[in-house]
């Protein structure tokens, strides 16, 4: 008798299951299979759920600041416990394709009054707004910064080149040709900038990884702060080379044009 | 001897600060093949400056200079490198060696500009660097090297393209005494060998190693005199 009560509860209120985020899981010590109390307010009378899922939370910058939890519940127990009622502020719809996702939103917006339907596509655009204005702010940095590094890397180079007067002088005066003189000072500062990209694509690729790394742990966000793609590392070694070779070919038609007893200085 | 290098009445002048100075004056001057001479005279007498236009470095004021018969003052530029670059040897005070070749790529620098393939080169380049006594160092750069060593490098570099005359100036004067002795032994040699050498220096013992001596100041040539093998004045 006793045993057929305990199936008969059983069946007539199964235990509830809910999902928990990551973060939750960890702050609150909570795994999957252990029992948790949800409740409207803190202290209030609840239900006794079954956690049967811990769930990773998705890159979305719009979340990473604000310290929230995610509950995955029930639609009927949420109602009941939120005493909203079946009203809802917003919810998605997925559709198959695009002609699908255009009668669903005609469809809404024809039968329910004060609703409004947007494709996602839309919301996304809408809600990223101030990401592009950080994403333009980070690209004026950027252009900024190449445009510094690249006077700066011209600078270096030409001191480099410089620094070789001596050499240059003694090659001509030994019978290299100008051309010769030229061609192996361009080739050389190709070599340096190509060297000095490379050591900047691992420098930048290292750096990235240590600020995702450190942010990802900081927010317990899967998101990616920093990138290092392949177009990026692509322009910074074309940027790179074509800086090395200008400023070597600056620097070489100096030294070549000058007479080499004067650049021994006599 | 047949003349190797003929200067008829070189003339350099030079402006400093707005003042004109007269670092080579009315210069006439044979050297022939296989000759041995030596250029000294105070600081600022004029010797690097004579030893530039002999080496077609500089382009004389006034005056000619001829190489086995050809007027190499009239050159361009471009003629006068290529002309450096096959007949004349030039070694220096202070070596210029490329500090990233090493020894055997210095050597065989000035042959690759000359356009002799590499199996050819580095043959020569090694022959060069036994010459000059240092076959077992041609792997090493310049830092590497002493400074005896490195000149001897630059000596074999001056030789790459078995050029008829080396100029050479103070090559002795960044060398201590015992060091300095061995580039002299390996001038005399080289000499021996049948290249012309004209060597400008402060250093009594390679002017005397010479088979003449000319004596220069104020621009111009005042003496010269020939030496004997031993370095006593024969004439």
């Amino acid at each position: 008798m006793l045993l057929l009560l305990a199936f008969a509860v059983q069946v007539v209120m199964p235990q509830r299951t809910i999902a928990i985020d990551d973060r939750l899981a960890a702050d609150a010590h909570l795994a999957v299979g252990d029992r948790a109390v949800v409740s409207a307010a803190p202290g209030a009378p609840g239900d006794t759920v079954l956690i049967s899922a811990i769930v990773s939370r998705g890159a979305d910058p719009s979340e990473i600041a604000r310290g929230e939890y995610h509950v995955r519940l029930h639609l009927d127990q949420l109602e009941t416990l939120t005493t909203y009622g079946d009203r809802v502020d917003r919810f998605d719809v997925a559709t198959r394709d695009s002609t699908a996702t255009r009668r669903a939103l005609a469809a809404i917006n024809d039968a329910a009054f004060g609703f409004r339907a947007y494709p996602s596509k839309d919301i996304a655009v809408e809600t990223s707004a101030t990401f592009k204005v950080v994403s333009r702010f980070h690209r004026a940095i950027g252009v900024i910064t190449i445009v510094a590094s690249a006077i700066f890397l011209l600078c270096i180079l030409l001191l480099k080149v410089e620094e070789r007067r001596r050499d240059v002088a003694a090659l001509r005066l030994i019978g290299i040709s100008r051309r010769s003189v030229f061609r192996a000072i361009v080739l050389e500062a190709a070599l340096v900038a190509l060297l000095g990209s490379a050591l900047g694509v691992a420098i930048g690729w290292l750096t990235s990884a240590a600020v995702n790394g450190y942010y990802q742990a900081f927010y317990r966000t899967p998101l990616r702060f920093s990138i290092v793609t392949g177009d990026i590392v692509l322009f910074a070694v074309a940027l790179s080379l074509a800086l090395g070779v200008v400023a070597g070919a600056l620097a070489a038609l100096r030294l070549v044009r000058t007479p080499p007893l004067r650049l021994l200085g006599r | 001897m047949s003349a190797l290098l003929t200067a008829r009445d070189l003339y350099r002048d030079y402006a400093l600060d707005g003042t004109a100075v007269h670092a080579v004056h009315g210069v006439s001057l044979d050297v022939a093949a296989g000759e041995y001479v030596a250029i000294v005279g105070p600081s600022g007498c004029g010797k690097s400056s004579l030893l530039n236009l002999l080496g077609a470095i500089d382009r004389p004021t006034a005056g000619t200079v001829s190489f086995q018969g050809r007027d190499v003052s009239a050159l361009g530029d471009r003629a006068l490198t290529r002309f450096r670059l096959l007949h004349i040897g030039f070694v220096f005070q202070r070596f210029y060696l490329m500090p990233i070749l090493t020894a055997r790529e210095n050597v065989e620098l000035p042959m690759a500009e000359a356009g002799m393939s590499r199996p050819d080169r580095e043959q020569r380049g090694d022959e060069l660097l036994r010459y000059v006594g240092l076959q077992a160092r041609g792997r090493h750069r310049p830092t590497q090297l002493s400074g005896g060593e490195q000149q001897r490098v630059a000596i074999a570099r001056a030789l790459a393209n078995r050029p008829a005359l080396v100029l050479a100036d103070e090559p002795t004067g960044e060398l201590d005494a015992r060091t300095g002795a061995e580039i002299i032994a390996l001038f005399e040699r080289l000499n021996a060998d049948g290249t012309a050498l004209v060597v400008v220096t402060h250093d009594e013992e390679l002017a005397h190693a010479a088979r003449r001596l000319i004596h220069m100041r104020d621009g111009a040539i005042i003496t010269q005199e020939v030496l004997a093998p031993n370095g006593s004045s024969g004439a």
